[in-house]
């Protein structure tokens, strides 16, 4: 036909006056193709219709699917499925689908399944970096279930700051790598119901901390869960740090006894003086404790009065020494009597002496100079919440307080400046609770960032019970499974897309799942969390069991010191 | 397809047409071969180069003097019933709604630009070109638009012949795909479209 003007083809073909639009280039697919979008918007998600072929029982809440757009690739997580019809009339007089032909017609047709997918961050073609998502794909852009190379992309490679803690769902052979430096950088919670493997998960995420030394740990260890052996609630046996870590990890205890039986080789006996508590130690105890704000006056005024060993002379008092003290203070001596009977509560702990056998707070300091990670383990007081608070309370605060010092002191010196300090607590509500989160050390840790270089990894199985405040300033938050409404909502503050994360977030599995958002994952992720096993302790490098044994370690005395 | 287009049969020829449908005329012994729903094509007589596709959705055989007559008539023989079928003086007529055609070998879902004109012949389409013609199958909202013909009942008709004119092992997975198709054009009406699903399921 020769050379054609576009305008005017001179030709009775069709084709050449309304040439089709190739659009092989545009609609390529890479992985499992499972649907097409057909509405929605950046505030409330996508929707896509299912393809015939794909089978929606195979798809589940959390996973990710790929959105191939003309120019971007948009990474969304599937937040709802729903059955749908063409015609509602269809629901009132169902086909007979016993019929195989008439069950193959009416399967993705008049009777079809929808996603919803919320997205999360899109990669540019060209760019390549995975950044906010502020758009959304154009309608009929295919969804596929997100492969290999695209969890890739988004997460980046396991490298010397990035941490393999688990898989995708339904992506078993790639795996989620958390930046531990950003993990870090901000607090940490992790949440989820009792029984959920929230040991494991702050295990696993401790051991990638230790092992790429992004920073050094203070665990207050109630359980006696970190520091040796422990078993899971199956039965088996799980290393501690101490054991995967000989020469990074210090096991300091509470109760000596218990920690002997375990066959645990700790390297330090904790003991406190009644004289060095001070009545700021006790305010977080009014929970606890039941004391009253005139308990607390009373406190500071026998302080007063009896200096240091204003607890030795108050649990020892007798009702004449009391009498005597109704001239010398203004609290009532209906609160000093109260006061009184509840620190005897103390005697039951043998760590509480009235003269400290020597400063633990500067022993924890001398092994975090050397960039050793401390595990406190509290033996059989760990069932004392009392106690715990008491301690973790009472080393922290002086522990920052030196801190704060030395980062003040440095001037902005990186180099001067004391190693990134991660402090893990349970129970966290009790130290984060709305009523004393102003007041408390951990509550001024969580609100100031990552000022002076020390963070918190809270775990705790009521986030609700958390300060808002402080649960705001959460940087990453790794999530097991909740059902409990109030909790969920707590964790999902602050999260972009919660609405559709709340329904992934109920429906993790009891173990092993997690749902993790925030501050070290580019987008909220479900991953099926690696098991804690022998293949763990291979990829760390451990040495072999029962080498973690070097007893009572001497500091390195050319470390950094904090003072 | 053009080899064995030419063995087809004629059919008939085109008494009067438009672009929507055409009516050919024929024999009334040469009405063997049509069906309700067959395909046709008839070749356009000027251009030459459009072959109008069609289903054929009614035959019809009219009265004439001579027949109402003879049916009066007391004592009809054989012969002159025979006689009156053979040399009738109006033709059996043959209604097809169009579905598409051919041009230059490429098929456009599609009315012709223009309509058949009388006399040209009309054939029934072979296989060959059914299967070419209803690999796609744009031509079933064609057919569910047209007024004035059993749409449902015509469309079941001419899937099957199209299914027919597929190898065994093909006939079922065609069913399927038109079924589809229809499942998407008839969304808005459940009961039509098991009505129609029914009359074209093979089990």
């Amino acid at each position: 036909m020769g050379a054609r003007d576009p305008l005017y083809p001179q030709s009775d073909n069709l084709n050449d006056w309304f040439p089709q639009r190739d659009t092989s280039d545009v609609l390529t697919v890479n992985g499992l193709r499972l649907g097409v979008v057909v509405g929605g918007s950046l505030s409330k998600g996508l929707d896509v219709k299912l393809d015939r072929e794909t089978v929606i029982e195979d798809l589940a809440v959390g996973r990710y699917v790929v959105v191939r757009g003309l120019n971007k690739r948009f990474f969304c997580m599937i937040t709802d499925i729903t059955l749908d019809t063409t015609n509602p009339a269809i629901r009132s007089d169902p086909p007979d689908l016993t019929d195989q032909f008439l069950r193959e017609i009416y399967s993705g047709t008049a009777a079809f399944g929808t996603l919803h997918v919320t997205p999360m961050l899109t990669i540019d073609l060209e760019a390549g970096e995975p950044r906010p998502v502020k758009t959304i794909p154009s309608h009929f852009m295919p969804v596929e279930i997100a492969t290999t190379d695209d969890v890739n992309d988004v997460f980046g490679r396991e490298d010397a700051t990035h941490f393999n803690v688990g898989a995708p769902l339904e992506l078993e052979e790639t795996q989620i790598n958390l930046d531990l430096k950003r993990l870090v950088e901000r607090s940490v919670g992790v949440f989820g119901k009792s029984g959920t493997g929230k040991s494991f998960l702050t295990r696993i995420l401790l051991a990638g901390i230790i092992q790429n030394d992004v920073a050094v740990n203070l665990i207050f260890d109630m359980h006696n869960d970190y520091g040796w052996a422990a078993r899971d609630e199956r039965g088996s046996e799980a290393k501690g740090l101490k054991q995967l870590f000989s020469s990074k990890v210090a096991i300091f205890t509470l109760d000596e006894d218990a920690t002997r039986r375990r066959n645990a080789k700790y390297d330090h006996v904790v003991t406190i003086g009644y004289d060095d508590i001070e009545p700021e130690d006790l305010a977080m105890l009014k929970t606890t404790m039941d004391l009253s704000d005139p308990m607390i006056d009373a406190a500071y005024e026998l302080q007063k009065v009896w200096k240091r060993d204003w607890i030795t002379h108050l649990i020892d008092a007798s009702s004449d020494d009391l009498d005597m003290l109704k001239e010398m203070i203004a609290a009532s001596p209906a609160s000093v009597q109260a006061l009184q009977r509840r620190l005897r509560r103390f005697e039951r702990f043998d760590f509480l002496k009235p003269h400290a056998l020597d400063d633990s707070v500067r022993k924890i300091i001398e092994f975090i100079e050397q960039r050793k990670s401390v595990v406190l383990e509290f033996g059989r007081y760990g069932n004392a919440l009392e106690a715990y608070i008491l301690v973790a309370n009472y080393l922290t605060r002086r522990i920052h307080a030196m801190y704060v010092q030395a980062v003040e002191r440095a001037l902005g010196d990186e180099n001067m400046e004391p190693p990134q300090l991660l402090i893990t607590i349970e129970e966290a509500h009790k130290f984060l609770d709305p009523l004393i989160a102003r007041q408390t050390i951990f509550g001024t840790i969580a609100r100031e960032l990552r000022k002076y270089n020390v963070t918190l990894l809270v775990v705790d199985q009521r986030p609700s019970g958390i300060d808002d405040e402080v649960m705001s300033q959460v940087g990453t938050r790794v999530t097991a499974l909740l059902d409990n409404d109030r909790d969920i909502a707590a964790v999902l503050m602050g999260i972009s897309g919660s609405a559709g994360l709340r329904e992934v977030l109920a429906r993790l599995d009891t173990s092993q799942q997690a749902i993790i958002m925030g501050h070290a994952v580019p987008m909220p992720v479900v991953v099926k969390t690696r098991t804690y096993d022998t293949e763990f302790y291979r990829s760390l490098g451990s040495a072999p069991a029962g080498d973690g044994g070097s007893q009572r370690s001497k500091p390195d005395r050319e470390s950094r010191r904090i003072r | 397809m053009t080899d064995t287009t030419a063995q087809q049969p004629i059919i008939g020829s085109v008494l009067r047409a438009s672009t929507v449908g055409f009516v050919c005329g024929t024999r009334s012994q040469d009405i063997v071969h049509p069906s309700f729903g067959a395909f046709v094509r008839t070749r356009h007589g000027q251009m030459g180069e459009i072959d109008v596709i069609g289903l054929i959705h009614a035959i019809s055989i009219d009265d004439d003097p001579l027949v109402r007559q003879l049916v009066l008539a007391n004592n009809m023989t054989p012969a002159a019933a025979r006689d009156q079928r053979e040399n009738r003086m109006v033709p059996v007529e043959i209604s097809v709604v169009n579905i598409g055609f051919i041009q230059y070998d490429y098929i456009y879902h599609n009315l012709p630009p223009r309509p058949p004109l009388s006399l040209d012949p009309v054939q029934l389409c072979d296989d060959e070109t059914i299967m070419a013609f209803t690999e796609r199958l744009d031509f079933l909202r064609l057919v569910l638009n047209t007024n004035d013909v059993p749409t449902e009942e015509l469309l079941a008709a001419a899937l099957l012949h199209a299914s027919n004119a597929r190898p065994e092992a093909q006939r079922y997975a065609f069913l399927v795909h038109a079924g589809r198709r229809l499942a998407g054009l008839l969304a808005h009406d459940p009961p039509r479209l098991q009505h129609l699903l029914r009359l074209i399921n093979p089990n």
